[in-house]
């Protein structure tokens, strides 16, 4: 019993260690790195055709082809989250909300004596409306007998680590209702035809798409620059009622609480296949980029790589115009697994595959791509992003500072006032400040009659 | 864009370059000479480069319409000009001029090769149409920008540190009770010092103020610069000005995302790339809360920042590509 309340008290004071919590931060920088660096959710095919055979097996058994959402990954996260909330209440709660406690003035690299006229009661007085005038909350407590004066400056401000750690926690709560109740997904519709997403029954009927390139002069010559895409569809709710939807890109659909996102878009194509005069079928749609099909009664199979808007009729090959000018396909041939050809072919002009085969590419159709995403997490998320802003922003540019200061007789008349600071990020961050203060009050307490004051060592520069 | 604005197009590109190059040499002479009037000459021109180039970038967006940071160009020259900016409001507030020589030259480096990316008008493609990359891209350049001049003041730390490191090496006598410096952090080891010997100037490179004391001329400019403890905290000040401005930008970023591609986190590399860097720049907060960890260590970190600020700036543009590539 002793042992195991032992064993957790250890493990809450490791997790709660600064040092632990930064190398948990450098692990989950380490795996977003790998993620950045290697091409995320492609087939295993992908990555043994870019990485040497070893490092391939590697990234596929590591689940480093999809990192952000492998146990090692959300693991870590979870561990962050420990560590930070173990660090937040034995660490960063009893630190930087101190109690008001006596210092060894001395001891505190910042900090002076200042020698002024008149007895310590009356000496104290002036230096509480000294502080006070100058926005300090003054505080005074008696320890063993001895009276204290505490000057406190942002004090509200020591809880902007709280607050950050808050926002953190806050995001993190988004992220799991986004991944326990929202859903998403992507899905094209060729122009004339319907979509249903599958999580709510939304349906999208794409009356048209269109796009607008226009061909732009810079320096290094014409470029095409996309500059409209846009979906006219009917978009039918799940109560039945449909409703006209434009839907652009950075104009996305609300239906139901789930947007619909213009995505992406391509060329459809209509393919027909012949042997010796005899149409032979092929795919029972038009097929998008990437699609292909087989052919009948052989290990032959075509697949459509690529959508050409231009063929330049003098060489023959793809010109820069992406619009569909005189258009063509790039397909591909298989053997089996293997490829054993490709080509580019004008759409409306056969192909020989040989054998008395003979592919055309007949008609391109327009296509659009949409994503769609419901997320119930969206807003927690964005308050926990703001709270955690909100956070840093306390954390980073208010400055929570104490004065300790005690004030004694002197040896001769008068009386000996010691100070010194602290802040919660050291000491030097306050230096010019504390020299400032103490400037100020050795000038102020001068018409009561400064016998001496000890300079604040200073950390100067010839720049 | 008609022949005399493209003249007064490049009229403020040259200026903007000229004042960086010659700036940054006046300035690193000021680093090294410590003249008043270097620093004199030096600051207008960076003032000049800046002013130069916030024009150059307003003359652009009022001649062709067009929001000129949808491209490289734009987005670099922005980057050099806030920077400059920065090191400015910085170099105003606490004396900051001796880091003008590095920060003006990167500055030029920067803009020069932002030209290289200069293709004249474009207009932007879908993606970029949005009011979001008024908001968005200004505040992530700036972050980048913030932590460009922190990596400065970092790397003139270390420098100085490492001076340290090898004056003590070569047994110049430490004095009184900093005698312990070498021992886990020069911080700790200047406060003791600071503790033990009141009332006179402090300094946390004994070993360089001792040759400095013995007639070392080397020792005596290094003693000149700002103490590392003078270092850190601008350092500190500085990034805290930039992790805000990050995770603003990245929020910002999220908020667009979420209009123009469906989610607010996409897992695309830019956006990865730049939570990448939020880690490494968090984690530099918290190693900076720890006296015995504030110093070499978070100097070190802060430059292994940048550089993960330069991987998600330029080089996930060049070497892999994502949405942030603007591709449909
Ligand atoms: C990895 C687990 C974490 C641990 C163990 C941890 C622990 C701590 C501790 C102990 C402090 C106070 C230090 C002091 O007062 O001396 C602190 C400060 C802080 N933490 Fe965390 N934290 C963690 C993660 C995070 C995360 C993910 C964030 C981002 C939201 C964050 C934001 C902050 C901020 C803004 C400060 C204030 C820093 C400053 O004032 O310079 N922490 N943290």
């Amino acid at each position: 019993m002793e042992a195991g309340r032992r064993a957790v008290t250890d493990l809450i004071r490791l997790f709660a260690n600064i040092p632990f919590g930064v190398s948990l931060l450098a692990t989950w920088a380490f795996l977003t790195l790998i993620g950045v660096v290697i091409e995320q959710g492609k087939d295993a095919a992908f990555y043994a055709g870019a990485y040497a055979p070893p490092i391939a097996r590697l990234i596929v058994r590591l689940d480093l082809d999809n990192i952000y959402h492998s146990p090692a990954y959300i693991g870590v996260l979870g561990l962050i989250l420990c560590s930070m909330t173990a660090a937040t209440f034995t660490k960063v709660i009893p630190r930087r909300i101190p109690r008001l406690n006596p210092v060894k003035i001395d001891a505190i690299p910042l900090h002076a004596q200042v020698r002024v006229a008149g007895d310590p009661a009356s000496v104290r007085e002036r230096i509480a409306a000294f502080f006070a005038e100058r926005g300090w909350q003054v505080r005074k407590r008696e320890f063993g007998g001895t009276e204290w004066t505490f000057a406190d400056k942002s004090n509200w401000a020591r809880r902007g680590v709280l607050v950050a750690h808050v926002g953190f926690v806050v995001i993190a709560i988004g992220t799991t209702i986004y991944w326990a109740k929202g859903y998403s997904g992507q899905f094209s519709v060729l122009s004339g035809q319907t979509a249903t997403i599958p999580e709510n029954g939304v349906r999208v009927d794409l009356h048209r798409f269109a796009y607008r390139i226009d061909p732009v002069r810079t320096k290094s010559g014409v470029v095409y620059q996309p500059i409209d895409y846009v979906s006219n569809a009917t978009v039918t709710d799940r109560q039945g009622t449909p409703h006209e939807a434009v839907i652009r890109v950075n104009q996305p659909y609300d239906a139901d609480g789930t947007l619909i996102y213009q995505a992406s878009y391509g060329f459809a194509i209509d393919f027909q296949l012949t042997k010796d005069g005899r149409t032979i079928p092929v795919a029972d749609h038009p097929l998008k980029e990437g699609e292909g099909f087989l052919i009948d009664g052989t290990s032959r199979a075509i697949q459509y790589t690529r959508f050409v808007g231009t063929i330049d009729r003098v060489t023959g090959q793809p010109g820069a115009d992406p619009r569909p000018n005189d258009p063509g396909v790039v397909v591909q041939a298989f053997d089996g697994d293997r490829p054993s050809g490709s080509a580019l072919m004008a759409l409306g002009e056969p192909l020989d595959l040989g054998a008395g085969y003979k592919l055309t590419a007949s008609r391109y159709i327009l296509y659009s791509g949409f994503q769609y995403r419901y997320d119930p997490g969206m807003v927690v998320v964005g308050l926990g992003a703001f709270v955690l802003l909100a956070g840093l922003c306390i954390s980073f540019y208010f400055l929570p500072a104490r004065l300790f200061v005690l004030v004694r007789p002197s040896d001769g008349a008068g009386s000996t006032v010691g100070i010194a600071a602290t802040t919660v990020k050291g000491y030097d961050v306050f230096e010019d400040r504390f020299r400032e203060i103490v400037e100020a009050l050795r000038r102020s307490e001068a018409t009561a009659d400064v016998h001496e004051a000890a300079p604040v060592p200073a950390l100067g520069s010839a720049l | 864009m008609d022949p005399t604005r493209q003249l007064i197009d490049q009229i403020l590109l040259v200026v903007g370059i000229a004042a960086y190059v010659t700036g940054a040499l006046v300035l690193f002479a000021h680093f090294l000479l410590r003249t008043p009037v270097l620093r004199a000459i030096g600051i207008p021109l960076a003032v000049v480069g800046c002013v130069a180039q916030f024009a150059e970038l307003g003359a652009r967006w009022w001649m062709t319409g067009v929001w000129p940071l949808t491209n490289l160009y734009g987005s670099l020259s922005l980057f050099s000009a806030v920077a400059v900016a920065i090191f400015l409001l910085f170099a105003l507030r606490y004396d900051l001029a001796f880091v003008g020589g590095p920060v003006l030259a990167l500055a030029a480096i920067a803009l020069g090769y932002a030209t290289t990316w200069n293709e004249g008008y474009m207009p932007a493609v879908p993606a970029l149409q949005s009011y979001w990359i008024k908001i968005h891209v200004p505040i992530v350049i700036s972050a980048y920008a913030s932590f460009m001049v922190a990596f400065c003041v970092s790397v003139i730390y270390l420098f100085k540190a490492w001076a340290e490191s090898r004056y003590r090496a070569r047994g110049a006598t430490v004095r009184g009770a900093a005698a312990g410096a070498g021992g886990p952090s020069l911080d700790v080891a200047m406060h003791a010092y600071a503790a033990t010997a009141p009332g006179i100037t402090r300094t946390d490179t004994p070993a360089i103020a001792d040759a400095a004391a013995a007639g070392d001329a080397t020792a005596q400019w290094l003693a000149g610069l700002p103490s590392l403890a003078r270092l850190d905290v601008l350092q500190y000040r500085i990034i805290a000005v930039g992790l805000p401005l990050l995770s603003l930008g990245i929020i910002t970023g999220a908020m667009w995302a979420k209009e123009a591609w469906g989610a607010y986190w996409q897992w695309d590399p830019k956006e990865t790339a730049a939570l990448l860097s939020w880690i490494v720049y968090a984690a530099y907060m918290h190693l900076h809360t720890r006296p015995q960890l504030r110093g070499t260590f978070t100097a070190l970190v802060s430059v292994f920042g940048f550089i993960t600020i330069m991987f998600c700036y330029l080089g996930v543009n060049i070497w892999i590509s994502g949405l942030h590539s603007y591709k449909m």
